[in-house]
């Protein structure tokens, strides 16, 4: 555990050192929430919308910061697999695991950081959640576990082609992600059938369900039930592939 | 030059074979490395020396056979391989956002050492490897190939290994910098006992630091002995011929066949072994006259590891040299 704590550390610094490759995600996520905020907050006045439209367009911002910064763990990775600075690590008595643990947790820790610094901005453009601080925290929660499911990709990504450039094109797959859903306005006023299936099918939409219920209109068990199982199974997923990916390449059997 | 406190310093390898689809880059390797020893792997590019050092640490499985290091077994106690070693690969393996003293520390705590130890460590590693009057702000993405090296080298220190493994250490460097390496692999073997395993593309390197040298080429050891031992092996005395154009080299090798059996030739230079090559030469100078070859030079001396080396990695041998040979020592041909 110690090792990993160090390891996480040394990700964590490594970072600091390089803002230039987390400066790019944060700008992304404001960005969303303040030119969808601004340009679209008149969806908020159709019949039936419920809650505000910040609340209805955080969690495009919230998930693209978390999904952002899950990439970070694939290209820590890489780096030390390119630099041989894995190799060096996986010559200590370090349970070989941890070598990927460190960087996986330490990009959570960013992402998570990103994740409230996009909701304090929300919370200073006026937000109220719905659901009160808990809920805040939980909305917190469910972001860091969908950032982890994205890590596990991304470190899976990484470790399988050990190329830089194809673990950053395979973090592309994110944007479908995000916008073949009910992205911008509820689905009610969606009346595109081939968008209502790609959404149905996108476990994004029942993040962003369970999020803007949180925020929004307050405690729905169904919605955020159905929103933690889908995140926890997806997080299960990665995580499993990134082990056996993990398991590969520092056996090299 | 046994274990001192008891503990083992060996490296034993038996029937070691690692295949990477159809090539077999370790070829059925023996080893029996006693502890305490330099030993010198030596072999050209790709003959596998990289890949039997991955092996032996830990970081690559064997296709099969099996090894082990210190004592443990390479496959099964990994863990206990990684405590008892100190490895540098020919790729230094540094994370070039940390500085010198960051990288030493982390590396000291991951092998169970408490922090303020380890700062004392990392300080005591610096002055080892000649680094401590570095700019400490300067990150190892800014060092020099040579300091890189060297950094490279004190990280695998930290813990002070039983056994060492240098993959080509210096390969790349500087004259200046090669030296200093080799003092300190001199000095890490007499001071500690240690066991250095150490892999070189140069002859000169393991001539000068190894008691042992095992020679690779295409994933099997051709020779093993000391440096002595393998250059008897092709005869005690070496004539070197120079001509002018290697077409003569070459015709002066035909004509030499029946006096010097044990050659080899090298584009203008053609090699001789012999028990005592004094007494030869009357006959050598006598055998060109007769075949009208002209002689530009005429040397010599010791045998060499690069004797040793062209022999039995097998480049000339396969062209250039008479097949009889092979088989037959030189030094035995003469004296009788």
């Amino acid at each position: 555990m110690n090792d990993t704590v160090l390891l996480i550390g040394r990700s964590l610094r490594n970072t600091m050192r390089e803002p230039a490759t987390i400066l790019p995600n944060i700008a992304i996520s404001v960005f969303f929430l303040f030119v969808y905020n601004s340009g679209l907050s008149s969806v908020a006045e159709l019949p039936g919308f419920q809650g505000t439209y910040l609340g209805f367009i955080l969690p495009v911002a919230i998930v693209s910061a978390a999904v952002g910064g899950a990439g970070l763990a694939g290209q820590t990775l890489i780096k030390d697999i390119d630099n041989g600075y894995f190799t060096k690590l996986l010559l200590t008595p370090t349970r070989r695991l941890s070598v990927i643990w460190g960087p996986m947790i330490a990009s959570a820790i960013v992402l998570t950081a990103q994740v409230v610094l996009v909701m304090l901005i929300a919370l200073a453009l006026g937000l109220k959640v719905a659901a009160g601080p808990l809920g805040f925290a939980l909305v917190v929660v469910l972001a860091f576990l969908w950032g982890m499911a994205f890590a596990g990709y991304a470190a899976f990504m990484a470790l399988k082609t050990k190329n830089a450039a194809a673990a950053q094109a395979a973090t592309f797959a994110f944007f479908p992600l995000i916008f073949l859903s009910y992205t911008f306005v509820p689905k009610e006023y969606v009346t595109a059938g081939w968008l209502k299936v790609a959404a149905t099918i996108n476990p994004t939409t029942y993040v962003f369900d369970s999020m803007r219920s949180l925020l929004n209109t307050g405690w729905d068990s169904t919605s955020l039930i159905v929103g933690f199982a889908v995140t926890l199974g997806f997080a299960t997923l990665t995580g499993i592939m990134a082990l056996w990916a993990a398991r590969g390449a520092t056996k090299m059997s | 030059m046994s274990d001192r406190d008891g503990a083992d310093r060996s490296i034993t390898a038996e029937a070691l074979r690692r295949d990477f689809g159809k090539l077999h880059a370790v070829d059925g390797v023996d080893l029996e490395v006693p502890g305490g020893q330099i030993f010198g792997f030596l072999g050209p590019n790709g003959a596998g020396k990289s890949t039997l050092v991955k092996i032996l640490t830990t970081i690559l499985n064997p296709t099969s056979g099996r090894a082990s290091v210190g004592g443990y077994d390479v496959q099964r106690q990994g863990g206990k391989v990684r405590e008892a070693i100190g490895v540098a690969l020919q790729d230094v393996g540094l994370d070039p956002l940390m500085t010198a003293r960051e990288l030493l520390m982390l590396q000291t705590e991951l092998f169970g050492t408490p922090r303020d130890e380890a700062r004392k460590t990392a300080e005591r590693l610096l002055v080892t490897v000649g680094l401590d009057d570095v700019d400490p702000k300067k990150r190892a993405g800014a060092y020099s190939g040579g300091m890189k090296r060297r950094l490279d080298l004190a990280l695998a220190l930290v813990h002070d290994p039983r056994i060492l493994f240098l993959d080509e250490p210096t390969t790349g460097l500087d004259p200046a910098s090669r030296a200093a390496i080799w003092e300190e692999v001199r000095r890490l073997n007499d001071d500690f006992g240690m066991t250095i395993f150490l892999t070189t593309q140069y002859l000169e390197e393991a001539d000068r630091l190894a008691d042992q040298i095992a020679i690779i080429n295409k994933g099997t050891i051709v020779a093993q002995g000391t440096p002595e031992e393998l250059k008897r092996q092709v005869g005690d005395e070496v004539v070197e011929l120079q001509f002018g154009s290697s077409d003569d080299a070459e015709r002066a090798q035909d004509a030499l066949a029946p006096v010097a059996p044990n050659r080899q030739r090298s584009n203008r230079e053609l090699r001789l072994y012999f028990g005592r090559a004094a007494e030869n030469v009357p006959e050598l100078v006598r055998v060109l006259d007769g075949a009208g070859i002209s002689l530009q030079g005429l040397t010599i001396e010791q045998p060499s590891l690069d004797d040793v080396f062209l022999r039995v990695t097998g480049e000339a041998l396969e062209h250039e040299v008479d097949e009889g040979a092979d088989d037959v020592p030189a030094g035995a041909e003469v004296r009788s």
